[in-house]
């Protein structure tokens, strides 16, 4: 008992800090990087989208990183995943859940809608609120309801981590075209004054590629633990 | 050649995947041919920009500094990146055996060493942010490769609250952003003295420190070290000990220049948290009998060390503890690689078991007394040298240097406990067949008898400090280890092989989840208190 | 919202670390946790009358779009964390057969 209340009056005190300092918050705020984002942005990148502009030029090193650590993610939980030598308790999750008929109807109907969606939000990255991570997830929550439809389906997972791969090489290889073609590194390979249209290949194009990562990648995931749990 | 910080990063990364695809017998060649490649880069760029580092920074795509992702080198972090080529060769060499490549392994080893080279070469507080979260998430997979229950087990409490831990530097990064209107390293340090917010950027400090206490693994929040490192297999723990436990160092080091000119005194804090830090490792480790745990805990000590040096208003006092830091990576991961020889011959990690090293493995015990002898500071090794800089800056103050004092004798005992494995016979009911990575532990051993007797060049050549006042053979040198190893031997003797009900209370001591989880919430009340009340 | 809300929500997520017994009561406290720092960024980002930053020639303010752009990465990296944790979780069940941090600290390795 004495512990939760030393917990509680410590975590009181940063508590308070942070109060305290958040007073001196108000005229603050220092709104450099945002004006020039919107001075910018639209010119240097093509995108009018301003977060898909930071996210694919002007920070595209997190970006390819962020990729990334969804491949280390998806290349860890499969080795871990991988029965190699028996366990004590593996034989607990048995699935004994029958998925209700109503949900199955459903889903055969909203899964071509989720499909499209998902294809809308990776291609219009740039024009509207969206990009590649989030059509990525969307198009991935799309191919996870046919396990609800089908609860036999079997997926190659050595195969959808192949792809990954490719695709994760190929965001690396996208990025690093404009070293040839503009002489810097990890950004938009048209001409900073090339006209917009034809910056939006090199947006587009990665938009795609990431799409494609992050939908397989949360695939991949998903089937992993669906196998732990058959 | 101004972009090579950003193909040390990407090499790697990029030799990891096309290994992971083709899974190949030939895939080891791959391997060592992108070592040779960035061992080349670094070095050639070290040579390029030697004089003037500043002029090596660009930012990536071209864009205006607060906007864009700079990255950027200096002596320090130049450093870094030679330890970590020097570690993932030596480790390449120890993992090589023909036609019997593990591709998952090289993948996640390689992946480390890129994302590595980022959190030492990016200028960026977000990016740093990044990539130290990609740096836990792949040394936690590495910690649970066995897969084994220990191992998975200590992998998740890595995991946990090393991701918690950076969440908190997280929201450091935020308040920074909102007061100084930029993420870029250096320009929030040139705008430091500037700032008109004293409070926000001391919360953003002290919630910044307490995510780089956890990776750094120092006093109340060290627990999840003795786990991961003895529970990893040995090449694991040896990069773990002797470099990922650095970045904690680093980053330590990094910020506090970034903080700089907000004047905090970081120095009475730190110290006293490193000299807890090294005194609880040592005891520790001195109840333990798993070989690994040992090590593990004189990983936490030795760090103790480093910080005692760091947090010292003296420059020279602070590069001791900088040089530490860098010669524990050699001579940590040279014991660590040997006793993963041992365990792997012995099929036990118990030091009380093993009887007769020196008879079965010659070489081996040869290596490991090296390391043995550097790690307790012997003269003409090179732990010698950063603990006599560290002690000749803190030895006026008597409070100090007894705490100094006393962790270099629980040291000495320790490892005299350790050493018992060498003597006595324990005849094997089976022959050893394979023959010891000789390559990679005689680079290491070599390397640690190199930084000890000719440290002044070196020093010279990698960080401009002269460092030449350390004389190696001095009586006082001499005396000083003959004491350490005569107390050390008492102890041991009186205390440590009674096996009393104190130690044994003391081995079993193991910290749950949740208490450790609860240690860190109050350890960042009492650095509030400390920083900000007071 | 004010931020000072969303930062109790941070400090629920580490009492709940501090006390929960579990491993996965545990994941979920990190994950908390991480939501409260996304909230707490976009709430410092957010402010009244800002639009969404898209640039088009009917708007005058936006919001800043860079904690956005910093957020999905934080998302991301929070799922891959989840993902990891969430496996290691299940594993760490099949050799001990339970999921208290006490319990299984407390067991030796079978193996």
């Amino acid at each position: 008992m004495s512990r939760k209340i030393i917990l509680v009056a410590a975590l009181g005190i940063l508590f308070v800090m942070f109060f305290l300092s958040m007073e001196e918050m108000e005229d603050l705020f220092k709104n450099d990087a945002k004006l020039y984002f919107f001075e910018h942005g639209l010119d240097d990148t093509g995108s009018s989208n301003l977060i898909t502009a930071i996210l694919l030029d002007y920070r595209l090193f997190d970006s390819l990183f962020e990729a990334g650590i969804l491949l280390v993610a998806v290349s860890g939980v499969i080795w871990i995943s991988r029965h190699d030598f028996e366990e004590r308790n593996a034989h607990f999750m048995l699935d004994k859940y029958k998925t209700p008929e109503l949900f199955v109807t459903l889903s055969r109907f909203v899964f071509p809608l989720l499909l499209m969606l998902g294809f809308f939000i990776i291609l219009n990255g740039h024009l509207t609120p969206g990009g590649g991570f989030q059509g990525g997830a969307v198009v991935a929550t799309a191919i996870l309801l046919l396990y609800y439809i089908n609860l036999e389906r079997k997926t190659d997972i050595s195969l959808i981590v192949a792809v990954v791969k490719f695709a994760y090489l190929g965001i690396v290889l996208t990025a690093s075209i404009s070293l040839i073609t503009r002489g810097e590194i990890f950004t938009n390979f048209m001409a900073v004054d090339a006209p917009t249209m034809s910056k939006y290949i090199y947006i587009i194009a990665l938009d795609i590629l990431i799409g494609i990562n992050v939908a397989l990648c949360l695939w991949a995931i998903f089937t992993a633990f669906l196998k732990e749990g058959r | 050649m101004i972009y090579v910080p950003a193909f040390l990063v990407l090499i790697p990364v990029v030799t990891g995947i096309l290994i992971l695809m083709f899974r190949n017998e030939r895939m080891y060649l791959l391997a060592f041919l992108a070592q040779t490649l960035i061992t080349v880069l670094a070095v050639s760029y070290f040579f390029v920009f030697r004089d003037d580092f500043a002029s090596g920074a660009f930012v990536l795509g071209g864009w205006p500094e607060h906007i864009g992702i700079t990255l950027a080198n200096d002596r320090l972090s130049m450093s870094f990146i030679f330890l970590t080529i020097l570690l993932w060769w030596v480790v390449l060499f120890y993992k090589y055996e023909p036609r019997k490549t593990d591709h998952s392994f090289l993948f996640f080893f390689l992946f480390l060493q890129g994302v590595f080279f980022g959190l030492l070469q990016t200028n960026d507080l977000f990016n740093l942010f990044v990539f130290i979260e990609l740096t836990t998430i792949v040394a936690t997979v590495l910690v649970g490769f066995k897969k084994t229950g220990s191992s998975l087990r200590a992998a998740i409490y890595y995991l946990l609250i090393n991701t918690s831990g950076i969440l908190m530097f997280l929201i450091g990064v935020l308040l920074l952003y909102n007061v100084f209107g930029t993420i870029n390293l250096l320009h929030i340090r040139d705008n430091m003295e500037a700032m008109d917010s004293e409070r926000l950027v001391q919360l953003a400090y002290i919630l910044m420190m307490a995510g780089i206490s956890i990776k750094a693994a120092i006093f109340p929040v060290y627990t999840w070290l003795p786990k991961a490192h003895g529970a990893a297999q040995s090449a694991v723990s040896a990069l773990l000990s002797g470099l990922i436990v650095k970045s904690g160092v680093y980053l330590f080091i990094r910020m506090n220049q970034m903080f700089a000119a907000l004047s905090l005194d970081y120095v009475d804090f730190f110290f006293i948290i490193g000299a807890l830090t090294a005194i609880v490792g040592v005891v520790f480790a001195l109840s333990q009998k798993d070989i690994k745990q040992i090590l593990a805990y004189h990983t936490v000590s030795q760090v103790g060390i480093v910080f005692m040096g760091l947090a010292q208003v003296d420059a020279m006092t602070a590069h001791g503890g900088l040089l530490h830091a860098f010669h524990h990576g050699m001579f940590k991961s040279l014991l660590f690689l040997c006793a993963g020889v041992i365990i792997k011959v012995y099929r036990t990690k118990n030091v009380s078991e093993i009887r007769g090293v020196m008879k079965t493995m010659p070489f081996v015990s040869a290596m490991m007394i090296i390391g043995m002898l550097s790690i307790t500071g012997a003269p003409l090794f090179n732990g010698y040298i950063s603990k006599s800089i560290i002690k000749y800056g803190i030895e006026a103050n008597p409070f100090q240097y007894a705490a100094l004092f006393a962790v270099n004798i629980g040291t000495a005992a320790s490892f005299i406990k350790a050493s018992q494995i060498f003597f006595g016979e324990k005849p094997l009911s089976y022959a050893v067949k394979k023959r010891p990575p000789y390559v990679a532990l005689a680079i290491l051993s070599i390397l640690c008898l190199v930084f000890g007797v000719f440290f002044a060049p070196l020093s010279d050549f990698f960080f401009t400090v002269d460092i030449s006042h350390v004389s190696i053979l001095s009586a006082r040198g001499i005396l000083e280890y003959a004491l350490y190893l005569i107390a050390g031997y008492l102890i041991f003797r009186l205390i440590i092989k009674k096996d009393g009900s104190l130690i044994q209370r003391l081995r079993g001591f193991r910290p749950s989840f949740e208490t450790a989880n609860y240690v860190f919430v109050l350890y960042m009340a009492a650095m509030a208190l400390h920083f900000i009340v007071l | 919202m004010n931020p000072v809300l969303t930062f109790i929500v941070v400090l629920i997520g580490l009492y709940g670390l501090a006390t929960s017994k579990n491993i996965i009561k545990s994941v979920f406290c990190v994950t908390i946790i991480e939501s409260g720092v996304i909230l707490l960024f976009l709430n410092f980002a957010n402010y009244e009358g800002g639009a969404i930053p898209i640039v088009s020639e009917d708007v005058a303010a936006i919001v800043d779009p860079l904690p956005h752009a910093l957020m999905i990465t934080t998302i991301v990296i929070g799922s891959a964390v989840t993902a990891l944790a969430l496996i290691i979780c299940i594993k760490v069940f099949h050799h001990y057969g339970s999921t208290e941090w006490a319990q299984i600290l407390r067991r030796e390795d079978v193996k």
